[in-house]
């Protein structure tokens, strides 16, 4: 490798990588969490409650990612009764789970819709109730048909953990740029950005392509 | 109550104009990218779907590419990097890195969904097509094309209302659309409640409005047989 | 239905595993001391108030800096801050706990700077912040650590000057001063705002603005690598920068102060300054650093951004 890459792919993937994968990591398990338990309330046929989490769902989806992050981080904590303030990784975690919950809750709604009808009325002749029923019989069968857009999720929150950068968070996108800075600075002057961003789509697409892929087979093994 | 009380409002009035000139920033971005975004699916769907030798699989690499790296890096990229390229800098201006960024990324997406959608047409109308003399291409302007385009109007509905949100990013390079103009207000008035709220309604509105729309064309064309 | 549950339990296995790796992964630079803390030379320890109890208890500072603005915030080559700033900051920890290693940096942006203060994930951000009325309204600042003046950056060939920005465009950092000037000042050029430093100056060569108005340290810093770019003669928004400390935070605010002034009576800002700034340069920027015999005062009840040339 050139002289000037060995510290700038040292202090990406030292800094960067391990932010961003973090960051992944409470988004994806938090829209998980969030997402599964609204999209099964939203089968539930009682209006008022399917109004509110439809609610939720069209708004976090039909925000962009940025502006979510923006609004949880910058406007949230001014906001009476939320007189908390968090840090930026936080935020972007907070801002990427209203997101991808909204993903999830769509998804498992659908899930769970598909599963037949008869699943249920069997459950129901066996003595499971609303609970028992979707704990024992509905929900791990849905699950199942769940896993290929987690997997997608996956991949896409990896992708959007870039947007924190907006936010000052320095995740794997930020150390790039901070080193294309430094070397800007630095004599003979010459950034390297052709390469640095290079290297970044290289990165992200290395961690992405096989999570897409696995999706893919999961869909045709399991649907 | 207390929270409508310190809302200054007046203050999201006065800068209803700011936010507008920002909004039409945003919009002008997302029809190029848009449109641009439908042509490139139309031609590189096909491609793939008919598996064009060369063009196919540059289509593909393409299309890889673009759904598996992050825009905002690709935003970069075109900002960015291409200015460094040994050489040949090509320097752009921040709108034409706005709407090229959107596009490419868009038309990626859209690939995708018009591949599948031609792939799904049923072989026996483009038999048909071919037996009764079309050549092959204008089997596919006739046949091919209507049919499948419509089977690919759903998908290619989220990536259209996807080109818009994503114009939000556009910030990230100084482009002075809607989040941009927020951004900015933010930093020198320090009134994030007023201004995210502002902007967050804004988009709630555009992005249901066109998905709206989009979803009125979308009935308006659906094959009947799936209607 | 087994294989499916090895696969989705190998999944959240995979993330915990991340999660896991990316908090183990230290977050700011406290790099862990190979051998015993250097004996320090222990000079007379000067008598500073004490130390606020968070960071006394936590034994280590946390400060907010930022990392794309050479000379007072960056990352050097080893991928560790550096600059005049975190210099600063690296001296608080040296006067509080003997030992400038006891300080985790977070990296801050113009915009993140103030919400990242009152998060309370940091104590004090020494981040290039210009005194403002308006900020001084959202947080307390300390006594001037260094005075910026403003400059135009322009290509070699240009022949911009303050008189005729009429009808340009002027590029800066969001937020910063210059942006609220060229707002009340330059109403008929057209302002554009980019949220680092290198990308107004990529604006600048691209031609995509005409002008980068920005802090004299950092565009001085630029030409001299630039051999494309200069600066014009004008000098413009001399106001000093303070840290940003919590609003209320008496203590913090008391601590770094002493400090400060226990800094400036020892002439220790031209010490930092010569190892930030090319010795050639350091003259032209003496009367920028507080120095035993100069005062810097915030315009305080004065908009300096609304008095136009």
């Amino acid at each position: 490798m050139p002289e000037w890459a060995d510290p700038v792919a040292h202090y990406m993937i030292h800094e960067g990588l391990p932010t961003t994968l973090r960051i992944a990591a409470y988004a994806v398990i938090g829209s998980t969490l969030i997402g599964v338990l609204l999209g099964t309330l939203l089968t539930i046929r009682f209006w008022p409650l399917q109004a509110l989490i439809r609610l939720y769902v069209e708004v976090w989806r039909g925000l962009p990612i940025l502006v979510t992050i923006f609004i949880v981080y910058f406007a949230l904590p001014t906001a009476p009764l939320i007189h908390h303030r968090f840090g930026a990784i936080t935020g972007a975690a907070i801002g990427l789970i209203l997101w991808g919950s909204a993903q999830v809750a769509e998804a498992t709604r659908g899930a769970v819709q598909s599963i037949p009808r008869e699943q249920h009325e069997a459950a129901a002749a066996l003595g499971f109730g609303w609970i028992g029923r979707h704990r024992s019989v509905i929900l791990p069968q849905a699950l199942r048909r769940l896993l290929p857009p987690l997997v997608s999720l996956l991949a896409n929150i990896i992708q959007n953990t870039t947007i924190a950068s907006l936010i000052g968070v320095t995740e794997l996108l930020a150390t790039g740029q901070r080193s294309i800075e430094r070397l800007q600075l630095t004599p003979p002057g010459d950034s390297h950005a052709f390469a640095i961003y290079a290297a970044l789509l290289v990165a992200f697409f290395c961690i992405s392509f096989p999570l897409t892929r696995l999706a893919i087979f999961l869909e045709r093994r399991l649907v | 109550m207390t929270l409508a009380a310190s809302f200054d409002w007046q203050f999201i009035w006065d800068h209803i104009p700011d936010f507008w000139t920002g909004l039409k920033a945003t919009l002008k971005v997302a029809a190029i990218g848009i449109g641009g975004s439908l042509a490139i699916g139309i031609v590189l769907g096909a491609a793939r779907a008919h598996k064009i030798p060369v063009l196919s699989w540059v289509a593909a690499i393409y299309v890889e590419v673009i759904r598996n790296t992050p825009i905002l890096v690709q935003i970069f990229f075109i900002a960015g990097g291409l200015t460094q390229i040994p050489g040949h800098p090509i320097r752009l201006d921040p709108f034409t890195i706005a709407w090229l960024a959107v596009m490419i990324w868009g038309g990626a997406y859209n690939t995708e969904n018009f591949r599948a959608g031609f792939e799904a047409v049923p072989w026996r109308y483009r038999e048909a097509g071919l037996a009764l003399g079309f050549s092959r291409l204008a089997t596919f302007i006739n046949v091919t094309l209507p049919i499948g385009a419509r089977i690919a109007l759903p998908s290619s509905i989220n990536t259209y209302v996807s080109v818009l949100k994503n114009t939000s990013l556009l910030t990230a390079i100084g482009f002075a659309e809607l989040t941009d103009t927020a951004y900015s207000l933010d930093s020198q008035s320090f009134k994030p409640s007023e201004v995210y709220f502002a902007l967050g309604a804004t988009y709630l509105l555009v992005v249901w409005t066109l998905s709206a729309l989009l979803r009125l064309v979308e009935r308006r064309l659906a094959i009947p047989e799936t209607r | 239905m087994k294989r499916i549950t090895i696969v989705a339990a190998a999944f959240l296995i995979a993330a915990a595993a991340f999660a896991a790796w990316g908090t183990a992964a230290p977050g700011g630079k406290v790099a862990a001391l190979a051998g015993p803390a250097a004996a320090p030379k222990k000079p007379a320890k000067p008598k500073l108030p004490a130390l606020p109890s968070d960071v006394k208890k936590r034994k280590k500072w946390l400060i907010g800096v930022k990392c794309d603005f050479s000379p007072f915030g960056f990352i050097d080559v080893r991928g560790n801050n550096d600059g005049y700033d975190v210099q600063v900051a690296r001296r608080f920890a040296s006067l509080a706990f003997g030992n400038k290693k006891k300080v985790d940096f977070t990296c801050v942006t113009t915009p993140s700077r103030i919400p990242t203060l009152m998060s309370g994930r940091v104590d004090i951000i020494v981040s290039t912040l210009t005194w403002t009325a308006a900020r001084a309204e959202q947080i307390d600042f300390s006594i001037p650590y260094y005075s910026a003046v403003g400059r135009l950056l322009v290509p070699n060939n240009s022949s911009l000057g303050i008189a005729s920005l009429g009808g340009k465009t002027i590029v800066t950092t969001r937020g910063a001063i210059y942006a609220t000037w060229t707002a009340n000042c330059f109403k008929n050029s057209t302002l554009l705002q980019v949220d680092s430093p290198a990308l107004a100056v990529a604006a600048v060569k691209d031609g995509r603005a005409d002008t980068f108005m920005f802090d004299d340290a950092f565009l001085l810093g630029v030409a001299t690598q630039d051999a494309t770019l200069r600066l014009t003669g004008d000098k413009f928004l001399n106001v000093p920068w303070g840290i940003g400390i919590r609003k209320g935070d008496v203590a913090m605010s008391r601590w770094v102060n002493a400090a400060l002034r226990y800094m400036k009576k020892k002439d220790e800002f031209v010490k930092i300054l010569r190892a930030n700034a090319p010795a050639r340069l350091v003259p032209g920027f003496l009367d920028n650093v507080p120095r035993p015999k100069n005062t810097f005062a915030y315009p305080v009840g004065k908009d300096v951004a609304s008095i136009c040339p």
